[in-house]
């Protein structure tokens, strides 16, 4: 009886151990990685002030493109750390790109709050349905995808991207 | 005695692990395992009479739903006055500042300004919610279109706006 006992709670606890390693690893898996960035760079958004941006300028660079909104409150939790990417590896061709699934206004008053040192582009709901196009299937935020200097996708991100991660990812493809 | 009650120690721990595993299951544990919207926040309505309906969410384990993002409207007509929304539970947000948030099943009673029987009524619902692990949805507006009863008669079927998932285990 004792033995079971004993069988089962290493059973239970491995369980346990694999379901947390599962939460750890699944926030890190890489969706849609490896496919080409080609209609991202075909498009042109406002920005916050209104004035129209080709994504097609950034080709060439390390481009994070980060979907976002000002009614998510992880997206904005995780800015201040894009805000330091920016100004750490901007020198180095790393550029980072708000999409924000919100009004201009918004979008606005958010980015001067928190004083942010990168393109806020406008793509109001019609932004979720281009980031399902990149492996966004349940349309929610904050999600981010990394594209390499050929323009592929290095890594998809649904939910927080830690710091740790994008750094490595930066710096595999810098 | 003593062997006893460290058995009983030992089941208890047991237990513990196996509904640590059952909990880490049935919470979205990664982005992939996530719900679309209208599944987490599961959206259902019923007409309790002529002049009254009932609005429900049932909001999975691991999600939550913002109460000031929560609106009810109805079409044609208009509500009597605006819904009595239950407080919900207060989160501490960045952001947001003391948000009150609902998790579980939320039953919101609709009193319709005039009664409106043997008619089709559309109730409109329109939420927005979030999941634990951090990511969260954008503003869904969900509408079910409900057979009022004549007066008199039973309460109408509980509609769901989003027909159940086939399951295996079902």
């Amino acid at each position: 009886m004792r033995r079971r006992l004993i069988v089962v709670a290493i059973f239970g606890a491995a369980g346990a151990v694999a379901l947390a390693l599962g939460l750890r690893f699944g926030l890190e898996r890489e969706a849609g990685a490896g496919g080409r960035a080609d209609s991202l760079f075909a498009i042109t958004l406002p920005d916050a002030s209104g004035q129209e941006q080709r994504i097609d300028q950034w080709r060439g660079k390390v481009l994070v493109v980060n979907f976002w909104a000002t009614w998510c409150a992880p997206c904005k939790e995780e800015m201040p750390e894009f805000i330091k990417a920016q100004q750490e590896w901007g020198g180095r061709g790393v550029q980072f790109v708000g999409i924000a699934v919100d009004d201009a206004q918004k979008v606005r008053a958010f980015a001067d709050e928190i004083h942010l040192n990168y393109p806020a582009l406008v793509g109001g709901f019609g932004a979720l349905d281009l980031s399902k196009t990149f492996g966004n299937r349940i349309m929610a935020l904050p999600f981010t995808i990394i594209i390499d200097r050929d323009g592929r996708l290095a890594h998809t991100q649904l939910g927080l991207l830690a710091p740790a991660k994008l750094q490595s990812v930066i710096s595999k493809i810098i | 005695m003593i062997s006893d009650r460290s058995g009983a120690t030992r089941l208890r721990f047991l237990g513990v692990i196996l509904l640590c595993n059952v909990v880490a299951l049935a919470h979205a544990a990664s982005p992939a395992d996530l719900l679309e919207a209208e599944r987490a926040f599961a959206f259902s309505a019923r007409a309790l009479d002529a002049r009254t309906l009932q609005a429900q969410f049932a909001v999975a384990p691991g999600y939550y739903l913002y109460r000031d993002k929560l609106r009810f409207t109805v079409e044609p007509g208009a509500l009597a006055n605006a819904p009595v929304l239950p407080a919900g539970e207060i989160k501490h947000d960045e952001f947001f500042g003391r948000v009150a948030t609902y998790r579980g099943k939320i039953v919101v009673t609709l009193p319709l300004d005039k009664p409106a029987s043997g008619q089709e009524i559309a109730v409109i619902a329109e939420s927005q919610g979030c999941a634990d692990i951090g990511v969260c949805y954008p503003p869904q507006r969900q509408r079910i279109v409900l057979p009022l009863p004549r007066p008199g008669a039973a309460p109408g079927p509980l509609v769901s706006a989003v027909p159940p998932k086939r399951s295996w285990f079902r």
